[in-house]
Parts: C-alpha cells; sequence; structure tokens
C-alpha cells in the first residue's frame, strides 16, 4: 500500500507543478470557461426544475423521475467513459513500461491507474451532475447538510462504473489474450448496451414505451406514474435516493448512502482481488499484440501521384485503427442521430408555425454548438498528431499550406455532411417554413467552414507535440482557446442572424413591414464575420508553423 | 556550386547559446562527420539545416537555394535521419515508406526499382506490413533508412545512425554510406562512435559548447593534436581528456 501512496504522490507532485507553471490567463480562461458552462447547465436545470414542480399534482413526482432518469443515464455514461479510457490506462500507455519496472506490486499500479481513470472519465459527467443536483436542492428548498452529503456520495458512486469496467475489460483480456484494443472496447460496450437494455426490459418494461407517448400531456403522466425508473438494483437510484431523501425521511438517506458505500468499496475490492490475479499477466500479453489485419491491402499499399491523397489516407488510417478516436466519433454521432430522431415529436407539441420556426432556430444554434465541440474534440488535434512523423513533414519540401489545407479540406467535407445531414434532417421533421430549408443549409457551410478553419488553425498554432492521446490534446491550452472562439463565433452569428429571423417571423406571422436594412445589414456582417474566421486561422496557423522550432 | 554552404549560424534557445556561428561548405562526395560530447549542439547543427530549427542568425544554402528564402527548393534535394526513429504508431513500415514516397513524388517506376532492393539491403523482412507500434529502435531506423534512400537525395544528415542497430546492418550501413559517397551524394553524420568516423569520414568536424573547435581530414587532426589514434585526438581536441 505504501507504494501506491508514493506513486499518488509523485503523481500529485507532478500536477502540482504543472498547475503552478499555467500562466495566469490560462488559468483565467480555463476556469471561465468552466464556470459559464456550469452557470449554465444549473441555469437551464433550475428553469427545468421549477417549470416541472408548477404542473399539479403529479409535479413532485414528475421532479424526482426526472432526477432519477438523469442519474440512470450519467451512470451508463460513466460506464461508457470508463470503457473508452481504461484500455490505455491500463494497458496501452508508455508510463506503465516505467512502472512496471519499478520494485512496487502490480495491485499499486492498478490502484493508482483506477483512481486516474476514475477521473479523468468522470469529470465530464460530474460538471453536469453537480449542477443538477445543486438545482435540485435550490428548487426543494434542501437542508445545508445536503450539499456537501450529496457531493460526497457522488464522489464515492464515481468509484464503482470506473471499478466495473476495469475488471470487465481485465475478464475479457484474461479470457480472450490476444484481443487487440479495438476489439476489447467493442466487446465492453456491446456487453453494457445488451445488458442494460435487458436489465430495462425485465425491471421496467414501461420505460421503453416513452416513445410511443402521444403528446406532452400522455408524455407527463406516464413519467409520473413510472416507478422508480432504473429500478432497486443499480447505483444511480440509491444515488437519487440519497438525495430524495432530504425532504424529510432521514433514514432513506443514511441507508442508501451506507449501501452506496459498501457497494462502492466492495466493486473496488473485487477490482483489486481479479487485479492481483490478473493485471500483471494481461499488461504483459497485450504488449505481444500485433495487427494482422494490416497485412491486406490498406490504402497506403502503393506511393500516391496526389500527396493530397496521401495525407488523406495516412490520416484516415491512423484515424479508424485507434479506438478512442472513432468510438467516440460514433457515439457523438449517435448521440446526434437520437437527437434529430426525437424533434420527430415537435410537431405534436408545436402546432403554431411561429414556434416551429423558433424551434428550427434554436435547432440550428444547438447543432452549431455541437459541431463547436466535435471540431474541438477531432479537428484541434490532427496537427498535434503528427507529432511521430513531424521531422518527416518538416524536413520535406511538403508546403505546410499544402498540408493545412489538404487538412481542411477533408475535415470541412466530413463537417458539411454532418450539418447538412442534422439540419436538413431537423427542417424536415419540425416542418420549417419552405425558405428556411434552403436559407439555413447555406448559412450551415459557412458555420462548417468556420468551425473546422478556428479549430484546425489554433490547433497548429497551439500544437502539442509531446501528447498523443487527442483527447488530451484537445483539453490543454490551445483547445481552450480554440472552445472559446468557436463559441463566440457561433454566438456572434447567432446574434447577427437573430435580426433577419426577427423581421421574417413578424413579416409571415405578424404581417409587419420588413426593415430590409437591418435585414440585409444582419446577413453582411454574418458574412464578414464568417469569411475573418474563415481566413484569419488558417493564415495564423500555418504562418505559425513556418516560423516554430520541431 | 557548392552542396552545402553554412554561413555563420547560430541558435538561441531561450537565453542558451546552443550554436554560436557555425561555417562550413560541403561538396558532392563528401561524407563530414561531426563528433562532439553530450549537449555540444550536434543535433542541433542538424535539424536547422533540415528546417526543423529556425536559425537565431546565419544563411544556409543547398544547391545553392537558400533555405529560409526558397524552402521548397533547399529541402528537395535532402534527406534527414533523427536521433530519435518516431514513425506513425499506427502505420505498418511500408505504409510510412509509401506515404514518404508520395511527399517527395517518387516516379512509380524508381519506386519499383529500387524498393526491393532496399528491403533486401537493410534486412527488412514481413514484418514492414504490421503496425510500426510494435518495431524495435533498430527495426524503425532501418524502414527510415529505406524510406530516405527511395527519394534519393543529393546531401544526406543522419543523426548518430549507428545507435541500436545490430552489427550486421551496422557494416551494410557503413558500406552503403562509401558507396553513396562514390555516387558522388553529400553524407552528414553525427555519431559518438570513433572507429566509424575513422572508417568512413572524408572530413571530420568536433565541436564542443556550440563552437566548431577543428575541421579537417583525419591526417590534419592528427596533426594538430599530436596525437596517432582517434579516441586521443578526439579528447584532447573537444576538450574533454582535463581529467583523464
Ligand atoms: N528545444 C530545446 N530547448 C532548449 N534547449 C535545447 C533544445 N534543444 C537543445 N537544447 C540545448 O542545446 C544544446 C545542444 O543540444 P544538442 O541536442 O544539439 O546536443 P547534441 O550534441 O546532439 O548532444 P547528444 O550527443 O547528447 O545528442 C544543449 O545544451 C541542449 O540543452
Ligand atoms: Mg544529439
Amino acid at each position: 500500500m505504501s507504494d501506491f501512496w508514493s506513486i499518488l504522490n509523485a503523481r500529485a507532485r507532478m500536477f502540482y507543478a504543472s498547475v503552478r507553471s499555467l500562466s495566469a490567463v490560462r488559468t483565467a480562461s480555463f476556469v471561465f470557461v468552466i464556470a459559464c458552462f456550469v452557470g449554465g447547465a444549473y441555469y437551464v436545470f433550475f428553469r427545468v426544475f421549477g417549470y416541472l414542480t408548477t404542473v399539479e399534482v403529479i409535479g413532485p413526482a414528475l421532479l424526482d423521475r426526472v432526477i432519477e432518469m438523469a442519474l440512470f443515464v450519467f451512470f451508463i455514461m460513466l460506464l461508457f467513459s470508463n470503457v473508452i479510457t481504461s484500455f490505455s490506462t491500463f494497458y496501452n500507455n508508455r508510463e506503465l513500461d516505467f512502472l512496471f519496472s519499478l520494485p512496487v506490486p502490480p495491485t499499486s499500479i492498478y490502484l493508482t491507474k483506477l483512481l486516474e481513470n476514475c477521473l479523468y472519465a468522470s469529470w465530464a459527467t460530474l460538471t453536469i451532475a453537480f449542477p443538477l443536483i445543486v438545482a435540485y436542492g435550490v428548487t426543494t428548498g434542501a437542508p445545508t447538510l445536503f450539499y456537501p452529503l450529496s457531493i460526497v456520495s457522488i464522489l464515492v458512486y464515481m468509484v464503482i462504473p470506473a471499478a466495473v469496467a476495469s475488471t470487465l475489460i481485465a475478464l475479457i483480456l484474461r479470457v480472450f489474450p490476444k484481443l487487440g484494443p479495438r476489439e476489447v472496447i467493442m466487446i465492453s460496450l456491446a456487453l453494457i448496451l445488451g445488458l442494460t437494455y435487458l436489465y430495462v426490459r425485465i425491471n421496467n418494461p414501461n420505460l421503453l414505451k416513452i416513445f410511443e407517448t402521444e403528446n406532452e400531456q400522455t408524455l407527463l403522466l406516464f413519467a409520473a406514474q413510472l416507478t422508480t425508473v432504473g429500478g432497486i438494483y443499480v447505483p444511480s437510484t440509491w444515488l437519487s435516493n440519497i438525495i430524495k431523501g432530504f425532504n424529510g425521511n432521514t433514514a432513506v438517506t443514511v441507508f442508501n448512502f451506507l449501501l452506496l458505500l459498501f457497494v462502492s468499496a466492495s466493486s473496488v475490492s473485487v477490482a483489486f482481488l481479479v487485479a492481483k490475479t490478473f493485471y500483471a499477466r494481461s499488461w504483459l500479453s497485450s504488449g505481444e499484440h500485433t495487427s494482422k489485419a494490416s497485412k491486406r491491402r490498406s490504402l497506403l499499399w502503393n506511393p500516391q501521384r496526389q500527396t493530397a491523397r496521401a495525407i488523406f489516407f495516412k490520416d484516415l488510417l491512423t484515424f479508424v485503427r485507434e479506438p478512442t478516436q472513432w468510438v467516440q466519433l460514433s457515439i457523438f454521432l449517435i448521440l446526434l442521430v437520437v437527437y434529430v430522431m426525437s424533434l420527430r415529436r415537435t410537431p405534436i407539441f408545436f402546432t403554431f408555425p411561429l414556434w416551429r420556426t423558433v424551434v428550427a432556430f434554436a435547432n440550428f444554434a444547438y447543432i452549431s454548438f455541437v459541431l463547436a465541440t466535435l471540431g474541438v474534440r477531432f479537428i484541434f488535434p490532427t496537427m498535434s498528431l503528427e507529432r511521430a512523423g513531424i521531422w518527416a513533414i518538416v524536413s520535406s519540401p511538403l508546403p505546410f499550406r499544402k498540408i493545412l489545407l489538404t487538412k481542411y479540406f477533408f475535415s470541412l467535407t466530413t463537417a458539411v455532411i454532418i450539418i447538412e445531414f442534422l439540419l436538413i434532417s431537423a427542417n424536415l421533421f419540425i416542418k420549417v417554413e419552405r425558405g428556411l430549408y434552403l436559407v439555413m443549409p447555406v448559412i450551415g457551410l459557412f458555420v462548417a467552414a468556420a468551425l473546422v478553419s478556428i479549430n484546425l488553425g489554433f490547433g497548429s498554432r497551439f500544437p502539442h507535440f509531446s501528447e498523443d492521446n487527442p483527447s488530451r490534446i484537445a483539453a490543454g491550452t490551445g483547445g481552450i482557446i480554440a472552445a472559446l472562439i468557436s463559441i463566440t463565433y457561433v454566438a456572434i452569428s447567432i446574434l447577427l442572424l437573430a435580426t433577419p429571423a426577427y423581421n421574417y417571423l413578424s413579416h409571415t406571422f405578424m404581417a409587419r413591414p420588413v426593415n430590409y436594412l437591418l435585414v440585409y445589414a444582419g446577413f453582411a456582417l454574418f458574412l464578414a464575420v464568417s469569411i475573418c474566421a474563415i481566413f484569419i486561422p488558417l493564415r495564423i496557423g500555418i504562418t505559425s508553423l513556418e516560423r516554430r522550432d520541431y | 556550386m557548392s552542396r552545402l554552404v553554412v554561413k555563420n549560424l547560430k541558435k538561441k534557445f531561450n537565453s542558451v547559446w546552443a550554436l554560436r556561428g557555425l561555417n562550413l561548405i560541403l561538396e558532392p562526395g563528401e561524407i563530414f562527420v561531426l563528433l562532439g560530447p553530450n549537449g555540444a549542439g550536434k543535433t542541433t547543427t542538424l535539424k536547422l539545416i533540415t528546417g526543423l530549427l529556425r536559425p537565431t542568425e546565419g544563411e544556409i544554402l543547398i544547391e545553392g537555394a537558400d533555405l529560409r528564402k526558397d524552402p521548397i527548393k533547399a529541402k528537395s534535394h535532402i534527406g534527414y535521419v533523427p536521433d530519435e526513429p518516431f514513425i506513425y504508431n499506427k502505420l505498418t513500415g511500408r505504409e510510412f515508406i509509401n506515404f514518404v514516397a508520395s511527399i517527395y513524388k517518387v516516379s512509380r517506376a524508381d519506386y519499383e526499382t529500387r524498393l526491393a532492393g532496399l528491403l533486401k539491403t537493410f534486412d527488412i523482412g514481413e514484418w514492414v506490413d504490421e503496425l510500426s507500434e510494435s518495431y524495435s529502435h533498430g527495426m524503425k531506423q532501418r524502414v527510415i533508412m529505406c524510406q530516405l534512400l527511395l527519394h534519393n537525395p543529393e546531401l544526406i544528415l543522419i543523426d548518430e545512425p549507428l545507435v541500436g542497430l545490430d552489427p550486421k546492418t551496422s557494416k551494410t550501413v557503413r558500406e552503403l554510406f562509401i558507396k553513396l559517397k562514390e555516387e558522388g551524394k553529400t553524407l552528414f553524420v553525427s555519431t559518438h562512435t570513433l572507429s566509424f568516423a575513422r572508417e568512413v569520414a572524408t572530413k571530420i568536424g568536433i565541436i564542443s559548447q556550440g563552437e566548431l573547435k577543428f575541421i579537417g581530414d583525419i591526417d590534419e587532426l592528427s596533426r594538430i593534436s599530436g596525437k596517432k589514434d582517434i579516441e586521443d585526438i578526439y579528447l584532447r581536441l573537444s576538450g574533454e581528456d582535463g581529467d583523464v
């Protein structure tokens, strides 16, 4: 155990040193982004909960169901993200070579890595969970003790998915020692999805009927009638019981807290025992994994006549061979498709055309923000990911402009496909006015072009040539700057487009005269801002690549 | 026209001078070996000539093309092997070779005639179709050498070519260098292996603390230092023999 503490201590020092070396600007911008996000999430939850409590009779029950549902979804999300990061944290990580060479037992390495993985996989979910719980507390007027205790409960709770995910992967590797990262992650995700589905079917088949509700009223009624969403066997239910118990039922809180504590400790113990038996051996054999798949003729089986194609093929091959990349992209895309499909119900809720137009604009804003996030996660790191071959590229007669434009072209194509698919299908479902079918996709083109440029340009201006985990590259200073600029660009665009949109709405639905000057000014300014956002970041990126030391 | 002209090249990292004014001219058919203790500035010099570092001061001309003003033309004449052989982990050796060949626009005919021979020279087997994350240091280095000779540059810059190579490959490399020299190529090599310098170099430079202390062929250096053995010459001229 003392080894565990000393590894942890070394970790804490490294972390402290890196925090100390942060510039004030960086810290401030980081805190600002997180604060905006948490604040925004809190505001949304607070408004939603406020609305729910006003629903007659079933209000409080509804609120409880929403909390249970949210925590249940978080639990599945935590399992997913723990599985995705586990393989690279526990098996496929350069630091492990060093750690395993030290005279420390594998279990100490395992515990350190478990903690690391747990924090790394959970922080994003926590930034949503905290405002959710605080908003719940404020809405229900919970006592002061509610806040510290529920936060402690979340931390205890977070450990469970981490332990479960690492045990699952250890067991899979034990049974199939020859599997590569891609297969292990796929099997784990399939198992989790399958088990969740079975569990929900057996435990609470009504839950699946939620997609069949006809309108808002029946949806609300239906939700309120559901018994506990996740069922009594999932940790998220215990967590929601702890939170709910504060409104008068202390015994429930205490019981569920003890239960959570017990299960959390047990899951770590089981994970620890599994690790003790298998971890060192699995780690060794995972290093022996070599990919046979590439023996087939791949895209780069021959030299390409066009350099752009060679660059694209190289990027594509490295992308599909890195599970953390394509698994995360697929999850994002699946969630987006689910979101768009859920808009199919909107015409039922919003019969008045004015509202539909408003929903269409809200959808446009939402999709732009999503694209900004996707850009920071997937486009920002692309230049940094050249790290291993950067010496070959820089010493070759290949101009940086060409590399960047090639990457730009392919990222833009992908981004345009995603944004246009989302915009067009969402607008079809919402049944917007005819004019918007045409205008929005055109605007979408500019937004995609600008967002790709911002992320590629700043990704080249602030590359991380010492890191090969794309999520960590995206979470660095440069990533935060790119995220801030992307979000600012989207916000400005929406403000600028609001004027023409407002004029259009008031003209169509209230027969007010159109102020053409404002409409044209709005569009012209949007175009100007977009063109700047397309050209300036790319320019900055190219110049910076040309002028830096490698 | 000289193959490589370096004029008053200086490089400063933050406040530390890593290179304090290097002058050098290399002609076709020369093998220049740069010797010097750790941290002397060898890697810095090579990276400056390949364009991986930006000079603080000075000029670099490759086949008459100014590296700063016309980088594309200048770089089209060089091939570089870094001290740490990095390759994209998720590409196979063959894919990496093809990727670089595409960048240099190696013609299909050249590619087909050269590749098989190079794979054989460097003893690159079936593993060329495995992902490079499973390669050893020496395997990566062999793939990189193969990639370099495929695009057939006039000026070849190699940082510590022998580190990690087995005796057989290292012998191949020595023979290859001499063959390349005879073909009129210019090689610029940094190394710590003195026997290698003695065997292949037509010109030896000794660098210490960012300054080129001496330059000449082995006989000249022997005369200046008053020593016969390459090891003694090196220790004397690099000023490392103080406490011996
Ligand atoms: N990126 C950098 N930032 C700061 N200082 C650097 C950087 N690269 C090199 N240096 C410094 O420049 C000096 C020369 O380093 P260089 O790598 O050229 O030495 P070297 O002769 O190749 O040594 P070795 O034989 O160990 O490879 C050293 O003092 C080193 O600390
Ligand atoms: Mg060096």
